[in-house]
């Protein structure tokens, strides 16, 4: 599908590598003080969050190719992790690697089919793998998953040091994973692989007239995002020794696609500021609002209503999200600096 | 067996009033209408209070919750629906999803969070070669059945019908007839949604009434869009009876499957065009 807005202009220019650690200690310093703020094993679900909300972004930000189906790849690496702890063995290494292979398994060849449609029938035939996949893990093979009632699993330290249960061990871990991820996005979307993948999302068609066999690069950013997303999948396993349907569910979906909007398609910076946005609306709200009610005489809505909210505001006042929208007011200043 | 077919006649029936004004929308201006759902479970809740207002009289109450949600969904259409015209799918998703929990908690503040119950308003059963059918649900599928004949009338006979049905082939040819289609739709839109709300309220006897009953049957609806050959309005209702008719088969034999069966159904024809080719290459079967 041709997208009405572009989000940024290609080519991107060259990426020097001192840009690139100034992004990274940016990421690194900005989870460290939410982690002094807040409670430090919230640091970590948002952290989590913010892995799958990049894998995300890789896929609709940057080839646009919206997605109903996103939750199907998380539950595979959360679910192939906890498989492996609670029925193979207490290895985390392998554990891990069960759930990515899990999620690439999957992803290969199911991107296959999928990717054979655009538009709307993509985002739906998402949905529809999505909708099978959690049929399987609920009921199919409960056998092996347990169902409802989820699966609880322990992982044994990590390359023998790393203690998942240990908060301090597990904020390190996944602070250095999601540095990792930020770091191969953001070389992978500059490289002239990522133009071509940004030029899918402006006009398949170009592409496809300049010679490119695009089902091949939209099969790799596919596989690629689904693995990831795996990776996100297999964390969240590993830290809560539990995984429940709630992490395969089709529901789990919007959540993705809110949090890569309010921050602004792509562009990492965005994903990362949207899935902390999302998650502190998710999170906090609820907490505050039972507070706020003590002071006010009337019922206060509940956080649902004002995610609502938000995300209306977003569609028709905050269109490139949060971070387009300082972008503009940013460039706008300096422009009119240089008038005056 | 007659019961299932029965039920999933019924399921398909309720499916049919919700799918059409999803369709529309879906063909017309290319949006995934979330906000169909709020339409379906305001509209349930409405005729909840309604029927104890007006001392139980089922068709009043019907009557007087669609003629309340008309200005509601005016204003959705209005408002959020016609702002997003001509955009790209996903802002449209996501608006339109926003105005579900919007309307989603409003319905919980109102009404609580409980699961409420409506009586059957006929309570009659009818024996058919020894298997009981209750009269309210064959009541349901009769109407769906003159809904599709009703339907097909206003769509091939009369002129809004049909400059809809003409913009859903082609939108800028009618345009450029110096018509305004987005006039036409608003109007269309209405329809539909009241539509929503009669399957709401008609639903609400055979299940509860309960404030996320719109998301329960969005994916379906989804479904049956998709099947149905996406705004194609015949086509819904055929897809609508098929899936309902999908559900309660595989319901009878394994209830947790009924959605995922549903879906694979959708899956299988989203990709049969791209199957049949990978077949067609594979044997080498050329085309003509």
């Amino acid at each position: 599908m041709r997208s009405t807005t572009r989000h940024m202009p290609l080519p991107a220019g060259s990426i020097t590598k001192s840009l690139v650690s100034r992004d990274l200690a940016f990421v690194a310093a900005g989870f460290v003080a939410l982690a002094i703020v807040m409670k430090m094993h919230w640091a970590i679900d948002f952290m989590i969050f913010c892995i799958f909300v990049l894998s995300y972004d890789l896929l609709y930000g940057y080839m646009g190719h919206l997605s109903f189906g996103h939750m199907l790849y998380f539950g595979a690496g959360a679910y192939g992790s906890a498989i492996w702890l609670a029925h193979v063995n207490a290895n985390p290494f392998l554990a891990i690697m069960a759930g990515l292979f899990a999620g690439a398994l999957l992803s290969s060849f199911l991107g296959l089919i999928a990717l054979q449609t655009h538009g709307a029938s993509f985002a739906l035939i998402n949905m529809a793998f999505n909708e099978i996949g959690f049929f399987l893990i609920h009921s199919a093979l409960s056998d092996y998953t347990y169902g409802e009632d989820g699966l609880s699993c322990t992982a044994g330290k990590l390359f023998g040091f790393i203690n998942f249960y240990n908060e301090r061990h597990s904020f390190i871990f996944v602070l250095v994973l999601l540095l990792l991820v930020f770091w191969l996005l953001r070389t992978l979307t500059v490289s002239p692989f990522g133009v071509l993948v940004r030029s899918i999302k402006e006009d398949e068609n170009r592409v496809k007239f300049l010679g490119y066999n695009t089902m091949t690069y939209k099969w790799i950013t596919f596989v690629s995002a689904s693995i990831l997303a795996a990776l996100a999948g297999g964390m969240f396993t590993m830290i809560q020794g539990f995984v429940s349907p709630i992490t395969i569910s089709p529901f789990g979906n919007v959540d993705v696609i809110f949090a890569v909007l309010i921050g602004g398609a792509g562009n990492l910076y965005g994903a990362l500021i949207g899935g902390v946005a999302f998650m502190l609306i998710k999170n906090f709200l609820p907490v505050l609002i039972p507070e706020l009610e003590k002071l006010v005489p009337f019922q206060v809505p509940q956080w649902e209503m004002w995610l609502g909210i938000v995300l209306l505001v977003t569609v028709f006042a905050l269109r490139k999200g949060l971070v387009g929208f300082v972008r503009q007011k940013w460039q706008h200043r300096r422009q009119v600096g240089v008038v005056s | 067996m007659i019961e299932t077919i029965a039920y999933g006649c019924t399921i398909g029936a309720i499916l049919y009033f919700f799918s059409i004004g999803l369709a529309i929308t879906f063909g017309t201006m290319h949006i995934i209408n979330f906000a169909h759902g709020t339409v379906y479970a305001l509209g349930a809740y409405l005729f909840v209070t309604f029927l104890s207002l007006m001392g139980g009289v089922f068709p009043l109450a019907l009557a007087a919750s669609i003629a309340a949600m008309l200005p509601v969904a005016y204003v959705i259409e209005r408002f959020v629906i016609r702002r997003l015209y001509g955009e790209s799918m996903d802002y449209a998703m996501i608006a339109t999803y926003g105005v579900l929990l919007i309307g989603t908690e409003l319905t919980k503040m109102v009404w609580g969070t409980t699961p409420q119950p409506i009586n059957d308003p006929v309570g009659i059963s009818l024996s058919l070669v020894g298997v009981y059918l209750s009269l309210y649900r064959i009541i349901v599928v009769a109407s769906a059945i003159a809904l599709f004949f009703a339907l097909r009338a206003f769509f091939n006979r009369s002129v809004v019908g049909r400059i809809v049905v003409a913009a859903l082939e082609d939108n800028e040819g009618v345009r450029c007839l110096g018509i305004d289609v987005n006039r036409y739709f608003s109007i269309v839109f209405v329809l539909g949604s009241s539509l929503a709300v009669l399957g709401g309220v008609l639903y609400a006897p055979i299940s509860t009434v309960d404030p996320y009953m719109g998301f329960d049957i969005l994916l379906l609806a989804f479904a049956v869009v998709i099947v149905g050959g996406m705004g194609n309005l015949n086509g819904t209702f055929f897809s609508a009876l098929l899936l309902g008719m999908v559900m309660a088969i595989t319901g009878r034999y394994w209830s947790q499957a009924a959605h995922a069966m549903v879906f694979m159904v959708m899956a299988i024809v989203l990709v049969k065009d791209s199957l049949f080719r990978t077949i067609r290459r594979l044997f080498g079967i050329r085309t003509a």
